[in-house]
């Protein structure tokens, strides 16, 4: 009986807690929890690439909404997304965060707001996947900070999140790529932001953790209203999670909207190459894959020296 | 009543394991076997230590000696000791002991920790197995500097010690301004540290021609090779306040050593900021090699392989890692004294060349029975 008073307790002083801190939120951000990440006019590329990989973009991430990234091998779709996490620093144009340019920002405040789950990710593999989560609350330690009740908190509930409770205790170098990429999700999750970029999250794993990896993305929108951009190989896949898709061809924006709207038997062949059937059903567009159509697009490949860089 | 107010508390240690024990990492069953038994070498080797020498005595009386109450629980002899004041009156046995024999095996445990976090911070921060404390350039400025000081400006050898340790900060300073280019990269660092490392032991080679005698040569090669001989409790006193600070700030750096071996962007994406940090890391352990060359000079090998050695033991958490550092480095630095002073009695090589002997063979043992080293 005692337990239940000191847990009611507990979870009255924790729900103040968070209510704080989403006060705290409130006074930096303009409205509500989420934010909204805009690029404008963005140039950016490599130092040993010449010429721009992206070329004048301007991309808009609405709140609380999942935007996808799509486009053939060397479009920039990672460079952008890094241009968009401040990896990156654009040549020309702006990033910003509800009205804030992200360069302006201290880097750990930057990373209390925008996370991002990188495609290169090492982690030593003797450590715990629990300890590769507590990382994920590094922006919001201090140097010589130990764990609070609210790293448990969001640690906890990133693990949930991201379903990988059941591995919690196992080593990360243990794991198949699909579990690692759970276990990755969750320290970025851990992060606690209010906008969340993934570069290409679902790619290399099996199927079984594709739709895992897009239902976890589903939630982060729907229960957390959380800002998500997404660069996705998988165009189907983009079509069908998706609130907005940006398809991008050698560095510049070919189309953006709906998926119903971007994702056309046109669109597919002149940015794709391919030609395919696309039927809208309630599950967003699919697209059935004919063939390549041969025309002198690979002429031009020489140029997509992007490819490796990216 | 007192019941009802305690419960609330209870339960929330028994919830949170990671708030209740702040340092609970630190009870690893591993790292406690490999703390112990590092203890041990350490304990062994040094009785070995006091218990041979030229002056003799016996045993028992050299371990009455290391336990004489007059010295170990004189306060002025302490003050003697790590501040240099007026040494009591002492039995000639526990002079010798303690103040000769005792004052190496200090130094060699300060220098097996210096040397072993030095290389443990050095392997985070090049995320490459294959650093040591010597990587960035910091063995080759410190080994020009012992060469021009002997060879050149014979005047200054008093203070050897110190124009070492600067000579291989500078050199550190000098591989980062060549590997800054809009930021460093782990590879950009290794490589300037390659070209600095070649150039000056080019130079420091050279200037053997120009030694007139044996005498400076071999003291020359003791002090690029490492050596324990003839340190005194002074070396006991230069290194101990470099080597507290580093080491503390080592042990607290190592969430970050933590994180960076994430790769570079998932660091970033956390919001390190990571040229400081690398920079910070690399000063930490740059610090703590200069501390040790100050004293023994250029001892190799223990900084590159104790961190493996840890690491194949205790698992690559760098919280755990570091600590261990602590204690299996001075193992292997007064195991591998013994042999420098007592193998060729009367004469004593250079510690280094112990650690080299003793290191190769055992890292082979680990590379031949690990199918991936270290996984950094």
């Amino acid at each position: 009986m005692f337990d239940i008073t000191g847990s009611i307790t507990r979870a009255t002083k924790r729900a103040d807690d968070s209510a704080e801190a989403s006060d705290e939120v409130d006074s930096e951000s303009t409205e509500g929890s989420a934010s909204t990440l805009t690029g404008e006019d963005l140039v950016l590329g490599y130092p040993t690439s010449d010429g721009p990989i992206v070329d004048g973009a301007t991309i808009t991430a609405e709140r609380g909404a999942v935007t996808a990234l799509v486009g053939p091998n060397g479009s920039g779709k990672s460079t952008l997304l890094k241009g968009l996490a401040n990896q990156l620093t654009p040549d020309e144009g702006s990033v910003l965060i509800d009205g804030r340019e992200i360069h302006t920002l201290d880097t750990k405040a930057l990373a209390r707001k925008l996370g991002l789950l990188s495609q290169e990710s090492t982690a030593p593999g003797s450590i715990t996947v629990e300890d590769l989560v507590y990382h994920g609350r590094y922006p919001h330690r201090g140097f010589f900070e130990h764990v609070t009740e609210d790293d448990e908190c969001a640690v906890d509930n990133a693990i949930d999140l991201a379903g990988c409770e059941h591995l919690r205790d196992r080593e990360v170098g243990s794991l198949s790529g699909g579990q690692k990429q759970l276990a990755w999700i969750a320290m970025a999750l851990a992060q606690d932001t209010d906008v969340l970029l993934l570069d290409e999250p679902t790619t290399f794993l099996d199927l079984h953790h594709q739709l895992e990896v897009m239902e976890i993305i589903e939630t982060l929108r729907d229960e957390r209203d959380i800002t998500v951009v997404v660069v996705l190989h998988d165009i189907e896949q983009a079509a069908r999670y998706a609130d907005r898709i940006i398809a991008l061809e050698d560095g510049v924006i070919r189309a953006r909207g709906r998926p119903t709207d971007v994702v056309t038997e046109d669109l597919l062949a002149e940015v794709f190459g391919i030609e395919a059937d696309v039927e809208s059903t309630d599950r967003g567009p699919t697209i059935t894959p004919i063939g390549p159509i041969h025309d002198n697009r690979d002429a031009d490949a020489p140029d997509t020296s992007a490819d490796g860089s990216q | 009543m007192s019941n009802q107010e305690s419960t609330p508390g209870a339960e929330q240690t028994t919830r949170s394991p990671r708030l209740q024990n702040r340092f609970g990492w630190l009870f690893d069953p591993q790292l406690l076997a490999v703390a112990l038994g590092s203890l041990a070498i350490v304990v062994i080797g040094g009785l070995i230590q006091v218990s041979f020498g030229s002056y003799s005595m016996t045993i028992t009386q050299a371990w009455q000696a290391v336990f004489d109450p007059n010295v170990v629980l004189n306060l002025e002899a302490w003050n003697a000791f790590l501040f240099g004041g007026e040494l009591p009156e002492m039995s000639t046995e526990s002079l010798v002991v303690w103040n000769i024999r005792l004052p190496r095996v200090f130094v060699a445990i300060l220098v097996g920790m210096n040397l072993s976090v030095s290389g443990a911070i050095f392997q985070a921060v090049t995320r490459n197995e294959l650093a040591s404390p010597f990587v960035l350039g910091v063995s080759a400025g410190a080994g020009l500097m012992i060469l021009l000081t002997l060879v050149v400006f014979g005047g200054l050898t008093a203070f050897l010690p110190l124009i070492a340790a600067a000579g291989g900060s500078v050199a550190f300073l000098l591989v980062y301004a060549i590997a800054w280019k809009n930021g460093t990269s782990p590879v950009r660092l290794v490589l300037a540290g390659i070209i600095v490392a070649t150039v000056f032991e080019s130079l420091q080679t050279s200037l053997f021609f120009f030694a007139d005698d044996i005498g400076v040569v071999q003291s020359a090669i003791a002090w690029t090779t490492g050596s324990l001989t003839g340190t005194d409790w002074e070396q006991v006193r230069l290194a101990l306040p470099w080597s507290v600070g580093a080491l503390l700030l080592a042990v607290a750096g190592s969430r970050q050593c933590n994180v960076l071996l994430l790769g570079e962007q998932t660091a970033k994406s956390l919001g390190m900021s990571i040229e400081r940090v690398r920079f910070a890391l690399s000063g930490v352990a740059v610090l703590a090699a200069s501390a040790s060359i100050a004293v023994a000079g250029i001892v190799t090998f223990v900084g590159l392989i104790v961190p493996h050695v840890v690491r194949n033991l205790v698992g690559s958490d760098y919280r755990k890692l570091i600590v261990g550092c602590l204690f299996v480095g001075p193992a292997l630095m007064v195991g591998a004294d013994v042999g420098a002073r007592l193998a060729l009695t009367p004469v004593q090589i250079p510690v280094g060349i112990v650690t080299g002997l003793v290191g190769g063979p055992y890292f082979l043992y680990l590379m031949r029975k690990q199918q991936q080293m270290g996984e950094l």
